[in-house]
């Protein structure tokens, strides 16, 4: 048995045979266990090109509760790579190819923190993008500063801006959200009054005080502002007090679950009220598929939509072709990033890390894939903000998502429920 | 104001009529096997997915699944009544706590490896509908399931009164000791009991397939409230255990009403601490 497992080593190591049988050992376990990487991470192999690839790292949740969004990103992420080097690749780099190394991130901190860990440490990159969930977009931001390796997301929660001089995020930030939904309240009616509604934790809680703030500013009458327990049973009872509170636009922070109810409900009660679902869970192909025909007319805000320019409708198109699924916020959105990454790369002449960093914080685009985002314009201040960066309000339009606010991105007119 | 306390009497009965048929099931293990089935939720979550399953895969619709749902868990029950609760029938009460808790995490976590945590709903014809009638609406898919949990109660409790075997059952949840004295054989009733629990939790979750969304932890939702109305409806007694549902479900829908939106609980267990307090034993009195 012994002798059996030596020989297949020597096999494997191929040329090596020469060397000692600990080296040879060695190189096997390199090989394999490279191979093995290669399959678990679907990394794209190298095919001999010229130059020598540049690195991209890109950490994604595809196991565990995120996972389906995940596989998502990470479809989206391998078009943005092909769509690079189809274009002949970073040209001041001798037409170098674009190179994406996966890492599941698996839906949890812990581990988000030890794979971009192992990411950077094991590859030489020259960025990240990811993680999709803000909360582990923030560790990987963390372990990113800290090994000098500038990661560009999507995500947008308002910290991944504070003390961070590595991160950059190109599209509107979770504060721009809740004001988005105010503003988006007066299309329906010149005098909203807006019922919010939300289940009592953290979550439902931290996003309507939000809006409870910044109604008043925006001229929005808040009428009820009510919490439930998540996971009722029966929501008749909250909808009876929203049908009495005189509400024209609700707004709903919720679970899926609790939304489908939520909505099933306010249409048995014949209530004639706005629905506003805000971000998230809302604005993925799931939730359409979820809910079905009642999600008509639903309303949302997002960071991204494949409407807003020919080139996204381009992208768009193709993902639909690969995936069955139009390109929801999240992929979308990183496939802009890619291209900002590539435009950074090709300006630093560059892939190493920091000059890509510099690059990047002088980014300055307004046409082109890099450029597709809500306005059409993206260039990163001190913080990482994207200058220019604003949501898109969206509603469901015949089991896709149109957009319809603010005027300068609406691709649709409003569909009256 | 009489509108905004009918609708809310109303849709706390609607919900009700599931909590009871969760409930009676509950009450009629815990009388006839004097166990506590920690697992009936998870039934009513397998019940769910099997309505799911034949609805997606070919358009059944859900209220018709029910004719598989419910004896698929019969005969689950009897299975589980015949190859693990008849182990651990014996002085003892902690081997059974173990047993049901653990098949309910067995369960759950069994369905979140198969099914994924992800919601599945059913669109039927009737989902999104109601009755409107003098101001108050009265959504049809509730008002079905709430009409056939009504007449299954109403078929247990004939077969409870009428036939040999359903005598037998009260005879064991009565007194044990003396229905085995008086020549019933024990493990037959004891697996019908458990069977005719299940199959009531999948019925439940049939029922509930048209507006309510399947997921794993789903049943969790709804033992609470069960446990809930079989200790108010007196432990065992099955008629006490429907009154007691209704009311729950009438006391929630009023507290989230007139308390506040999470507050709908409270006032359920507000109820339930009342009962114990002036009626130790219950609104039934005693087991039937």
């Amino acid at each position: 048995m012994k002798k059996d497992r030596k020989d297949s080593v020597i096999n494997n190591a191929g040329p090596d045979r020469s060397l000692s049988r600990q080296q040879s050992r060695r190189k096997f376990l390199l090989k394999t266990g490279g191979l093995v990487a290669a399959g678990a991470f679907g990394a794209v192999p190298l095919r001999g090109w010229a130059a020598d690839p540049v690195n991209i790292g890109a950490l994604y949740p595809t196991t565990g509760s995120m996972a389906q969004i995940g596989v998502g990103c990470v479809a989206a992420a391998k078009l943005a790579i092909e769509m690079v080097n189809d274009a002949g690749g970073i040209k001041s780099l001798g037409g170098a190819k674009l190179n994406l190394i996966l890492s599941d991130v698996q839906s949890d901190t812990t581990v988000t923190r030890t794979e971009t860990d192992r990411l950077i440490t094991g590859n030489k990159l020259s960025a990240i993008h990811g993680c999709f969930a803000s909360a582990l977009t923030l560790i990987a931001s963390e372990v990113c500063e800290r090994a000098k390796v500038p990661i560009i997301t999507g995500s947008s929660s308002d910290q991944l801006n504070k003390g961070r001089t590595y991160t950059f995020t190109p599209f509107a930030r979770a504060s721009q959200f809740a004001r988005a939904q105010l503003q988006m309240s007066k299309l329906v009616s010149d005098t909203p009054k807006v019922a919010v509604i939300f289940e009592n934790t953290a979550f439902g809680t931290s996003t309507s005080n939000g809006l409870k703030e910044l109604a008043p500013g925006e001229g929005v009458e808040i009428v009820m502002f009510e919490p439930y327990s998540a996971g009722f049973t029966d929501a008749s009872p909250l909808i009876n007090k929203v049908k009495s509170s005189g509400a024209n636009a609700l707004f709903s922070v919720s679970y899926l679950n609790d939304l489908i109810l939520i909505v099933r409900t306010v249409k048995q009660v014949g209530l004639n009220i706005a629905i506003n679902g805000g971000s998230g869970g809302f604005v993925i192909p799931d939730f359409y598929k979820n809910v079905g025909k009642l999600a008509e007319g639903l309303q949302g805000v997002a960071h991204w939509n494949h409407d807003m320019d020919p080139n996204a409708e381009k992208v768009n198109t193709e993902y639909k072709k690969r995936t069955g699924e139009f390109l929801f916020e999240y992929a979308g959105g990183l496939v802009a990033q890619t291209f900002m990454l590539a435009d950074a790369l090709e300006r630093a002449g560059s892939a190493d890390p920091q000059k890509v960093r510099e690059a990047l914080s002088a980014l300055d685009v307004s046409s082109g894939y890099a450029a597709m985002a809500p306005g059409g314009k993206v260039k990163f201040g001190p913080d990482g903000k994207n200058v220019y960066g604003r949501p898109v309000g969206v509603q469901w339009q015949n089991g896709d998502l149109a957009s319809v606010f603010p005027k300068e991105d609406a691709r649709a007119p409003l569909m009256k429920t | 104001m009489w509108e905004t306390v009918a609708q809310a009497v109303i849709n706390g009965l609607l919900i009700g009529g599931i909590y009871a048929l969760v409930s009676i099931g509950v009450t009629l293990i815990f009388g006839v096997v004097k166990i506590v089935n920690f697992a009936q939720g998870e039934f009513v979550m397998i019940g769910m997915y099997i309505s799911f399953f034949l609805a997606n895969q070919f358009g059944v619709d859900p209220l018709v699944s029910l004719v598989v749902s419910m004896p698929v868990l019969f005969v689950v029950g009897v299975l589980i009544q015949h190859f693990l609760i008849r182990r651990v029938l014996g002085p003892n009460d902690m081997p059974q706590i173990f047993l049901t808790f653990a098949l309910s995490l067995l369960l759950l976590n069994l369905a979140l490896m198969l099914f994924t945590a992800n919601y599945r709903t059913v669109h039927t014809s009737y989902s999104d509908e109601a009755f409107h009638i003098v101001g108050l609406y009265i959504p049809v898919a509730k008002l079905i399931a709430f009409g056939v949990a009504m007449l299954l109660s109403a078929a247990l409790w004939v077969f409870l009164h009428t036939t040999d075997l359903g005598k037998a059952m009260r005879a064991a949840a009565q007194n044990r000791d003396v229905a085995m004295l008086m020549g019933i054989n024990p493990n037959r009733v004891f697996c019908v009991a458990l069977g005719i629990a299940l199959a009531l939790a999948g019925a439940a979750g049939s029922l509930l397939m048209p507006f309510y969304s399947a997921y794993p932890f789903v049943g969790q939702v709804f033992v609470l409230m069960a446990f809930v109305a079989v200790v108010m409806g007196t432990l065992g007694n099955v008629i006490g255990a429907l009154v007691a549902s209704l009311l729950m479900g009438v006391a929630e829908s009023l507290g989230i009403q007139y308390v506040g939106a999470d507050s709908g609980l409270i006032v359920v267990f507000a109820l339930l601490l009342l009962t114990l307090a002036f009626k130790p034993t219950g609104l039934g009195g005693k087991a039937r």
